[in-house]
């Protein structure tokens, strides 16, 4: 039995019991969706083919359609690469930091949080591969597949082929991880399952788990292997993906920063992201004794904390311009704050470094509509963070002469707008086949009960933060 | 004797067994098994499984791919008898003429591909421009007619020349005034073939016209020396330079030769540090204008005021009686004195030069360089040159057009660029016979009765007078593309000559005739005539010694001048000017002078109105506002409006040679050529009757270049040439001595690579370049890159692999502003320093593409060129984005055979021009300057094959064979003899961005210029 501190609060409320869990969660498994679910997933779909379509078009007429140009050759497409990924790395960081951190609250968030990781990376994947002007060949070449024509090899030297690496890890091991945590609870809606094909499709899912505890003892290992794996990667993905820009010699991009800085604002836009869905889903699906304001709460603190390392850099970036005393290094800096693209410096400024400022205030960090706002806000900061990192750096560069403006083109959006179909069709698949809160895990922290399966005793008391 | 040894193939055959005679009598001894396979019953047996499976597999394939091929089809047809001179792979070069410039026309089986300059020239010595480049595209021209025309309809040319010269007999006969409109004639053939037609038809006179001409000298000239010529100036020679409006450099007569004589003075030597100063004076910024040391804005109006002003101040200087005193010029303030100071210091070293078609100021420029001593020396008016020029007869001509029964149009187009063209459009349809012998249906061939098609100039023969005893040959280097007929046999033709056989005239036997008589009857040391037309025909060109040049008496005098000599300058003006490359448009539908960037203001695909910020602001006009511009009788409307740096306040330029309406595939810019006028008996280019509107709507220019200042930035680097004087590393000096290592390069993380062999390097030299973007079109010629039209420039997608960049840096409280927060500010950009830096692929040592590619398809060769595989290329772009100059071009689109692209790459015939040692590019690869490896190569394989090494000057790249001013050179550094090694080693040579240490192979030398005050001193430091 653990410690419950009465000043602590309970990371499950209303009195839930084990029954209620397992009731609760498998409700929208088993009952037929709502008008709301159709409507919000007819619109994925319509934002999917909106994909599907500009994509066609892309790779049949040529990358022309978009707004790039000889001076530019990243914009939307790389802004919304890194916005993606970043936006993965909540999933990772609360599944495995937390998990090593024994931090329980990440119980009832982490497979939705996971799930968030593998959508957003599929989004992210679409950028590099269909930014490719040669779109058929590219994918293949790019991977390092021996060949008979002897020298014919990958650069090891180029980032963009690290992130081959980092990208198809990342998805592999998140894949994994959030597939293993899954099946206990599947094994749950199997034996639920009234009907033949959901025992059939359940049973094919739940790989024959039996609840015995040397199942449970190996599920444990397993996961605890599988978090340590995943730990370097919420650090090592987004600094492979910040290289792609700190080994260039670009203004603005030639940054030993970005690493550490790109890590901090995944996490960031990441938790930006968990909270858009997290407070939708509590609400729509009634999970808030699961997902309560103690949780919002605890995921505020992580942005502004991270908010206020990216800050940080930004300044910092600043400072090293100045110090430098490059005037190239020093011209894109001050081009991003006062050249043509000044609104979007001071829209990222805004929404990343000011915005999270607000959440050292506790009332708010509490008020789920204020969360799900500056939630919105976050995300569309970092966005622009890395359309600054990327236009503005490009767009002015060594020679004047080059120098050029960039605007999307309607088949850009498209693309961008598209992925925010796939990204939510496949949510809304999730919300309705698979389990959003881990059942297993939460029955864990039911206040009162014992911890049924933790592989030991910890005597540490919970805490959600300190 | 019969052989008694016997072999046997064994011992069957030893024995002759029945069963062994029975089998040798078939051809296999065991048999096929035929009959199995084709008797089925013995297939079943016999094939068991795997067989069938095998076959079915096979079969499946087999029909599969077959399915899938469909592959087009394709005939690769032999020569059946080879040429002697022809091997398929290896090209030919042939001497010819284009225009006035002696070139050397290269041919791949049978198709010219590419021209450069002739180097036996002593005018253009090796030099072409752009248009020049570009006129092989105009052979293959899909818009070209491809037979005779009768009412706009395709005849036959025994009908043509039936009809038209019984025409022409009947008229003739009833007295009715017979014309044949053309340029001017510079073939002494021509001239005779033209003297015959008259001769055949007694009311025939011949009508010169030229829509853009220099009579205003030849009037000069005339009046002052008697002789009726444009002499030829020597600005080689010339130590001071002042120009009134002459774009000597860009437009005006013959600018390779100037440009050639011009660079070779301009650059000063640590030896010698010496260049001629250039002063310029003019309204419009021309490309001249760009490369003088002191450049004032100036009104066309104020030319003669100023004129005056400099020849007082001469004369006041030599002794002479002034001239009345003209209005003090405020615009131009002391620097007529300063001019004319420097011009007494080089007496006889100096030329003074006018762009004004009035003969009165050019017989007052005549005046000056009378004064100065400049004849004999820097012009040389006894060797003149032979220009375009109209005469009299034109105005004659356009007079009384009503009156004329028959005209032939023989390579002009006067409804288009004539004042008053729509007068004469209705004439030529009222006329009984009228005729072109244009080779599009251009706007006056589509008017007239009769088109009967000229070739191209590639296809054709022709001895040209370029300047007096300098003969240009033209020769064919292809058989007619289409049915068309050279217009001098046309008209020989039509004049009945003697040599005609079966309605065939061999103009060949002609022009050899004209030159024996001509050219020949001159020349001495040939032991046959055979033997000096082989010769001359294989150089190309011939040159009569030239005659001595005198100093003739000037018949004029100045005082008598001053009276015809505007000097009235309170209106405004609207120049009218041409354009680098595109000219007064005859080549209207060449989509590569199109793309070109005009060298100053770097606009593509459009003419505009050119205006300074002053007047734009006081008549609240922005750039991307269109006017509609009006002479009450003509109005071009919604002409995009240019805010021009350098342009004189209260003057408006719009470029001649647009806006052609026929015989090209769409109307590019608005033509304004109806505001040409008359004044002294001469066309006037400038008119002070216009009114300019504001109109509705706005429209894009596309622009390569949209930020013109230099941001401070130490990317070009200029002295004075006293700073120079002082020190030649002037503004070169290195600021990154801690940087290095002992050897002189810079630290860096990479290993050292030993490049054995080659080391192929380019240098650019900034003080010769002026920036005339001829090697923009050489360039893309030998590299098949692609046109992608206006729209794709505006999308800032243009796909030069060469480019010039030009940056505009303004005159402030003493000092030039070159940062745009700084001259945003200023009211007036009128006084300007401009610099031309031509960028290319630097080919990096340490290039930062190669790191980044994550396929290899840039890599870097052991001869230092950094190389594109384009088949291994994905198209990230990621290099794009990491070269630090912005070199890379990515293929948005497919731009061959894609109707959205719809120019030469996208028909049959314009792709002829392609040449076949460069691979075209396809959608989605990215490419760049290869500093023409394919030559590179075509050098090392011919060297190997002669058996010696590549000896410096074997291989000359694409931008170094056409240029002008000889600004580039390229060669291998790892010769310590050859030209590139000397250029680097020079004190000005600089690499650009080298502290990012990309260590390029292409070094620019510093800009000097030959002005009194220091430069160095005042530039930015880092």
């Amino acid at each position: 039995m653990s410690y419950e501190s009465p000043i602590r609060e309970p990371l499950v409320t209303g009195g839930r019991t084990a029954s209620d869990v397992t009731a609760e969660i498998c409700r929208p498994l088993e009952n037929k969706p709502s008008k709301l679910w159709w409507l919000g997933f007819t619109l994925s779909i319509v934002c999917l083919t909106i994909l599907v379509y500009t994509l066609v078009r892309s790779s049949f007429e040529g990358l022309g359609l978009w707004g790039i140009n000889k001076t530019v050759g990243w914009a939307w497409d790389i802004t919304n690469f890194v916005f993606w990924v970043g936006i993965g790395h909540a999933g990772t960081l609360i599944s495995a930091i937390l998990l090593l951190f024994r931090q329980k609250w990440r119980m009832s968030i982490n497979r939705s949080a996971e799930a968030m990781t593998i959508f957003a990376v599929f989004c992210a994947a679409i950028f590099p591969l269909f930014h490719m002007g040669r779109v058929w060949i590219g994918p293949v070449w790019a991977l390092p597949l021996p060949n008979a024509l002897g020298s014919l090899w990958v650069n090891f030297n180029s980032p963009l082929l690290w992130d081959v690496f980092a990208i198809s890890t990342y998805l592999s091991v998140s894949l994994l991880f959030w597939y293993l945590g899954m099946v206990p609870d599947l094994a749950t809606i199997r034996d639920r399952a009234a009907t033949p094909i959901r025992k059939f499709v359940y049973r094919f899912l739940s790989m024959g788990w039996d609840g015995s505890t040397r199942t449970w003892a190996r599920y444990e290992v397993v996961s605890l292997i599988l978090a340590g794996i995943s730990t370097p990667l919420v650090l090592s993905v987004h600094t492979i993906v910040s290289m792609d820009f700190a080994t260039s010699v670009i203004p603005g991009w030639h940054t030993t920063i970005f690493p550490p800085y790109f890590v901090a604002g995944a996490i960031f836009s990441g938790f930006g992201m968990v909270l858009t869905l997290l407070i939708i889903a509590r609400k729509v699906m009634g999970y808030e004794n699961y997902i309560t304001i103690g949780h919002l709460d605890a995921m505020c603190r992580v942005i502004l904390l991270t908010g206020s390392m990216v800050g940080l850099a930004y300044i910092t970036e600043f400072f090293i311009a100045w110090y430098s005393g490059v005037q190239y290094e020093r011209y894109a800096f001050l081009n991003r704050m006062a050249g043509p693209y000044w609104w979007a410096y001071w829209s990222m400024m805004t929404c990343n470094v000011i915005s999270p400022q607000l959440f050292w205030v506790k009332k708010w960090r509490r008020n789920p509509n204020f969360i799900f706002v500056m939630s919105i806000i976050v995300n569309i900061g970092m966005w622009f963070e890395r359309f600054v990192i990327i236009v503005t750096s490009l767009h002015r560069d060594y020679l004047p002469s080059s120098w050029v403006m960039y605007s999307p083109t309607l088949i850009e959006i498209g693309i961008f707008v598209g992925t925010f179909g796939l990204f939510f069709t496949c949510f809304f698949l999730f919300a309705k086949f698979l389990p959003v809160i881990n059942m297993a895990e939460v029955k864990s922290i039911l206040p009162g009960k014992a911890h049924s399966h933790e592989a030991e005793e910890v005597k540490q008391p919970d805490l959600v933060t300190q | 004797m019969e052989n008694k040894t016997k072999y046997w193939k064994g011992i069957e055959e030893l024995e002759r067994t029945p069963e062994f005679v029975q089998l040798s009598k078939n051809e296999f001894a065991e048999g096929l098994p035929l009959d199995e396979v084709l008797n089925e019953s013995d297939l079943d047996l016999s094939s068991n499984r795997r067989d069938f499976l095998k076959f079915f597999g096979f079969s499946v394939s087999a029909v599969a791919l077959a399915a899938c091929n469909k592959a087009p089809v394709k005939n690769v047809i032999p020569y059946v008898i080879k040429p002697e001179e022809v091997t398929p792979g290896v090209p030919n070069y042939y001497a010819s003429t284009f225009g006035n410039i002696p070139v050397v026309v290269k041919t791949r089986e049978g198709r010219p591909i590419k021209l450069e300059g002739n180097e036996k020239s002593s005018l253009t010595q090796g030099g072409l421009n752009a248009a020049g480049q570009a006129s092989v595209l105009s052979l293959y021209d899909s818009h070209r007619l491809p037979v005779a025309l009768k009412e706009g309809k395709t005849a036959k040319w025994a009908d043509v020349d039936k009809e038209v010269m019984a025409k022409l007999e009947s008229i003739n006969s009833k007295g009715g005034q017979i014309r044949l409109v053309s340029g001017q004639i510079n073939s002494p053939a021509t001239r005779q073939i033209i003297a015959e037609f008259k001769a055949s038809y007694p009311t025939a006179k011949h009508v010169v016209y030229e829509p853009v001409n220099y009579d205003g000298i030849i009037l000069a000239n005339e009046m002052s020396f008697g002789k009726a010529v444009v002499p030829t100036y020597q600005f080689g020679k010339a130590d001071v330079i002042v120009s009134f409006g002459a774009d000597f450099l860009g437009t005006w007569l013959n600018t390779v030769h100037y440009t050639k004589e011009y660079s070779k003075n301009r650059v000063p030597g640590a030896d010698s540090p010496k260049m001629s100063r250039h002063y310029q004076f003019e309204a419009n910024m021309s490309l001249t204008g760009t490369n003088a040391d002191y450049r004032f804005p100036l009104r066309p109006s104020q030319e003669g005021a100023a004129l005056m002003s400099l020849y007082n101040a001469i004369a006041k200087a030599s002794g002479l009686t002034q001239l009345p005193t003209p209005a003090k010029l405020e615009v131009v303030g002391n620097n007529i004195e300063k001019a004319a100071k420097d011009l007494l210091a080089a007496k006889g070293k100096s030329l003074v030069v006018s762009g004004s078609n009035d003969p009165y100021i050019q017989s007052l420029v005549n005046q000056i360089n009378s004064v100065l001593g400049n004849y004999g020396q820097t012009i040389d008016i006894d060797n003149y040159y032979y220009a375009k020029q109209g005469d009299q007869s034109w105005s004659e001509f356009a007079a009384e057009a009503s009156k004329v029964a028959a005209v032939i149009f023989y390579g002009v187009n006067p409804v288009y660029d004539a004042a008053n063209g729509t007068a004469l459009a209705e004439n030529i349809k009222k006329m009984e016979l009228s005729v072109s012998l244009a080779y599009y249906s251009d706007e006056t061939a589509s008017l007239c009765q009769y088109v009967a098609p000229d070739n191209h100039w590639l296809e054709s023969w022709d001895l040209t007078e370029i300047s007096k005893g300098h003969y240009g040959f033209t020769q064919p280097t292809i058989s007619p593309v289409f049915e068309t007929r050279q217009a001098q046999a046309t008209l020989a033709i039509w004049s009945k000559n003697a040599a005609i056989k079966n309605n065939e005239f061999n103009y060949y036997d002609y022009i050899r005739e004209v030159a024996k008589n001509t050219v020949y009857a001159q020349a001495s040391g040939f032991a046959s005539f055979d033997a000096w037309w082989n010769q001359a025909l294989h150089d190309g060109v011939y040159e009569l010694p030239m005659a001595a040049s005198n100093a003739p008496a000037n018949n004029v005098l100045a005082n008598d001048l001053v009276a015809k000599i505007n000097t009235k300058a309170d209106q405004p003006e609207l120049i009218l000017y041409t354009k680098v490359g595109l000219n007064d448009g005859k080549d209207g539908n060449n989509p590569w002078l199109h793309e070109m960037p005009d060298p100053v203001s770097k606009v593509c695909w459009d003419n505009y109105l050119a205006i300074s910020k002053y007047d734009a602001a006081e008549m609240k006009l922005e750039q991307g506002d269109v006017v509609n511009v009006s002479n009450g009788a003509y109005t071009i409307e919604k002409l995009p409006v240019m805010i021009q740096p350098g342009q004189a306040r209260m003057t408006f330029a719009i470029a001649l040679g647009f806006g052609r309406s026929a015989g090209v595939k769409e109307a590019v810019g608005k033509n304004a050529f109806p505001f040409v006028g008359t004044s002294n008996g001469t066309l006037s280019y400038t008119t002070t009757n216009f009114k300019i509107e504001k109109a509705e709507g706005s429209y894009e220019l596309a622009q390569t270049q949209t930020h013109h200042s230099i941001e401070g930035r130490d990317i070009v680097r200029e002295a004075s040439l006293g700073d120079y004087k002082k020190n030649a590393k002037a503004a070169n000096e290195d600021h990154h001595g801690g940087l290095r290592k002992p050897d002189g390069k810079m630290y860096d993380l990479w290993k050292e690579f030993d490049y054995k062999g080659h080391k192929w390097g380019l240098a650019v030299d900034m003080n010769a370049c002026t920036g005339c973007s001829a090697c923009v079109i050489s360039c893309s010629i030998e590299n098949n890159v692609p046109v992608v039209g206006r729209d794709e420039v505006r999308r800032r997608r243009e796909m030069h692999w060469i480019r010039i960049d030009r940056y505009y840096s303004f005159q402030h409280e003493g000092t030039y502003a070159t940062k745009e927060d700084e001259y945003n500010h200023m009211d007036d950009h009128q006084n300007v320093r401009v610099i031309h830096q031509a960028m290319m692929c630097q080919h990096c040592d340490h290039a930062p593409c190669e790191t980044v590619c994550p396929v290899l398809a840039t890599t870097h060769s052991n001869e230092g060129l950094n190389q594109m595989t384009y088949n291994r290329c994905i198209g990230t772009k990621y290099c794009a984005n990491n070269c630090p100059y912005k070199v890379r071009r990515f293929n948005w689109f497919r731009y061959n055979d894609n109707d959205n692209f719809n120019y030469y790459f996208n028909n049959d015939l314009g792709k002829m021009v392609i040449n076949p040692d460069v691979t075209v590019r396809t959608r989605g690869v990215m490419e760049k300057c290869s500093m023409c490896v394919q030559r590179i190569q075509a050098g090392k394989l011919s060297a190997k094959l002669e058996g010696r090494k590549v000896q410096d000057g074997d291989i000359k790249t694409a931008c170094q064979q056409s240029c002008p001013a000889n600004a580039i050179v390229f060669g291998d550094m790892n010769d310590p003899e050859s030209a590139i090694s000397k250029a680097f080693a020079k004190e000005r040579a600089y690499s650009v961005l080298e502290e990012i240490n990309v260590q390029p192979s292409v070094r620019y030398m510093t800009k000097i210029r030959n002005v009194e005050e220091s430069i160095v001193e005042n530039a930015a430091h880092h």
